[in-house]
């Protein structure tokens, strides 16, 4: 919308420009400039669908037999077929594991967004020093991969006996994303005006009431942003579940598709399939929600 | 009153500190202390000061997947922000194809890293699509086996992780170039700043928030990249494309080395705390001096 106002590159050079340069407007500049704007947006075009290419390339593939594959192997699709799917459906066991992905994701998004909507409210508001260093301490986490804490969380969940359980992993996926979830909410909450507030308290509001009434329905649209950003994280995990889980009929699609696919023999008409059913519920949500996964990937990175 | 309030709101705190305190910081400090140890993961172990580091040092496997893990990282922070900075300059400058364009860019994020790294394993096989491809083009010559020689590998690895997240860079560019102060830009189009004037004088400086953002995600990020080495080469060829994650990972859970493998990931923590440090505060630095 902005850049509309200000496009020098159609239409009528400015004639300052022309100043500035100090070079006579050759016709030569004046017919390339015409054709760099459209020529510029088809290379962009080009681009873009090289970049999807891998992407469109599997869609295709996944959808045709496997011997007219062989035949040729970047060729389009001579009839479609849906039964690499339904083969591939059965043999990862994906109808139940993505059950399971989708517990485990929903329980751990309800603990994380709860839990550090909850911590973010007193580390925004209150300004002692001790609070600015359990944010600090919060802050910190997110620099931490989830490799230098994986050797000692097996041995705590095993001792706590929450190995091969949702409850472990929930608590896991919570641990590991309150950092991202208390630098979100506490920022987000910082730049709303205490005045409401202050109002609440002299009428007599207490903190808990004050934090639901009036904190946590500002906090809905930083909601949705965390949300699809953590969701995805969750869902997409393969380590976690894949040390924390051994129980087959618990396992998660990622587990499930990483024992099923062998790369070594790879048969692309049984790993595309797999692969494309590993992120379609993604993907179904992504084209509903459009719009916020995209605010949600782009939005929180900027604000800091 | 004030002074009960504020107990109260600390009170919400407990929930947070309780899991992350349990479930991160007391795992990160034991950590620490099993690196000390000799333990096997079993109940047994001895406390053995820095042996194991003595060890890692020792081991030239350790050294190289240090070497891997950093070089890995400087390629793809480099190519993925440079990617997505041309990509949201050019797509800033055209409107109309902004926005399909900019979530058709993002479409290989909401992937797993896994499932990218199978379809990839298969487009780099030598007889897969990227050979095809060069083979319809007649471009037979440059067919390689990409995955299969140590030269090449680690930087087939890394072109997989590029093309997953140069659509995150560019949404992040993007969200900043749009944020840019319209009469900013106007006054430099009056002035006649046009093409890589502008974009050097005037929209290079104002990018230097996202440009931070942007590099310091990318780096941790690559720095503790695990599914795309494991699935597409596994440490291969030839130790070409081990990392430190690979190395925790099995010596952790597969190697029966429980301390070393913990000693190894204690090596990697560091490494992640002082790259993202240093260049994020240099980062900081350059966006006060602009």
């Amino acid at each position: 919308m902005t850049s509309e106002t200000l496009t020098p590159r159609s239409g009528p050079r400015p004639a300052a420009d022309h100043r500035r340069t100090g070079s006579s407007p050759g016709t030569w500049r004046t017919r390339l400039r015409r054709v760099r704007g459209p020529l510029g947006t088809a290379l962009l075009c080009l681009g873009t669908v090289l970049f999807v290419l891998p992407f469109l390339f599997t869609i295709t593939t996944s959808l045709r037999t496997a011997a007219d594959v062989t035949r040729s192997p970047l060729g389009l699709p001579h009839s479609l077929t849906l039964k690499n799917f339904s083969d591939v459906f059965g043999q990862m066991h994906y109808g139940p594991s993505a059950l399971n992905t989708l517990l485990i994701t929903g329980l751990s998004c309800v603990c994380i967004t709860v839990i550090g909507a909850l911590a973010s409210y007193p580390l925004a508001r209150l300004t002692q020093n001790w609070s600015a260093w359990v944010y600090r301490l919060f802050i910190l986490g997110t620099s931490v991969p989830v490799f230098v804490v994986v050797a000692p969380l097996y041995l705590l969940m095993r001792d706590l006996d929450l190995l091969d359980s949702y409850t472990g992993l929930v608590l896991i996926y919570t641990a590991l994303n309150l950092p991202l979830a208390v630098f979100f909410y506490t920022s987000f909450i910082r730049s709303i005006p205490v005045d409401l507030e202050e109002a609440a308290a002299l009428d007599g509001c207490g903190a808990l009431r004050t934090f639901f009434t009036i904190i946590l329905p500002l906090l809905r649209p930083v909601t949705s942003t965390l949300l699809t950003f953590i969701s995805l994280q969750i869902w997409n995990d393969l380590l976690v579940p894949l040390v924390f889980l051994q129980d087959p009929a618990k396992r998660t699609v990622m587990v499930n598709a990483y024992s099923f696919i062998d790369p070594h023999t790879v048969q692309p008409t049984t790993l595309f399939p797999a692969a494309l059913l590993g992120v379609l519920p993604l993907l179904v949500i992504f084209i509903f929600l459009q719009r916020q996964v995209v605010a949600g990937i782009s939005a929180g990175a900027v604000k800091s | 009153m004030i002074h009960r309030r504020r107990t109260a709101m600390a009170a919400f705190l407990l929930p947070a500190i309780a899991v992350y305190g349990v479930f991160m910081i007391y795992p990160l400090v034991r950590g620490v202390y099993l690196s000390l140890t000799n333990s096997l993961g079993g109940p047994r172990a001895d406390f053995v000061g820095l042996e194991q580091y003595r060890a890692m040092m020792d081991k030239p496997q350790v050294t190289a997947a240090l070497w891997h893990t950093v070089l890995y990282a400087i390629v793809v922070v480099v190519v993925q922000n440079a990617l997505g900075l041309l990509f949201a300059s050019m797509l800033f400058r055209r409107p109309k194809v902004r926005k399909v364009l900019s979530v058709v860019l993002l479409t290989p994020t909401l992937i797993s890293p896994m499932m990218a790294a199978f379809i990839w394993s298969y487009l780099f096989a030598p007889s897969g699509g990227i050979n095809a491809l060069l083979g319809v083009f007649g471009l037979d010559g440059l067919q390689h086996v990409w995955l299969g020689d140590p030269s090449t590998a680690l930087y087939a690895v890394a072109a997989v992780n590029i093309w997953m997240f140069a659509g995150y860079s560019c949404a992040i560019f993007l969200a900043s170039y749009m944020s840019m102060p319209t009469e900013l830009l106007d006054a430099a189009a009056v002035d006649g700043a046009t093409g890589w004037r502008r974009f050097r004088s005037v929209e290079w400086p104002l990018l230097a928030p996202a440009l931070t953002v942007n590099v310091t995600l990318s780096l941790i990020g690559s720095l503790k990249v695990f599914e795309f080495p494991l699935v597409l080469t596994n440490g291969g060829p030839a130790g070409s494309t081990d990392t430190l994650t690979l190395l925790v990972y099995r010596n952790v859970f597969g190697g029966g080395k429980f301390a070393f493998g913990i000693a190894v990931s204690v090596l990697l923590l560091a490494t992640v705390v002082v790259l993202s440090s240093a260049t994020s505060s240099l980062l900081r630095l350059r966006e006060r001096r602009i």
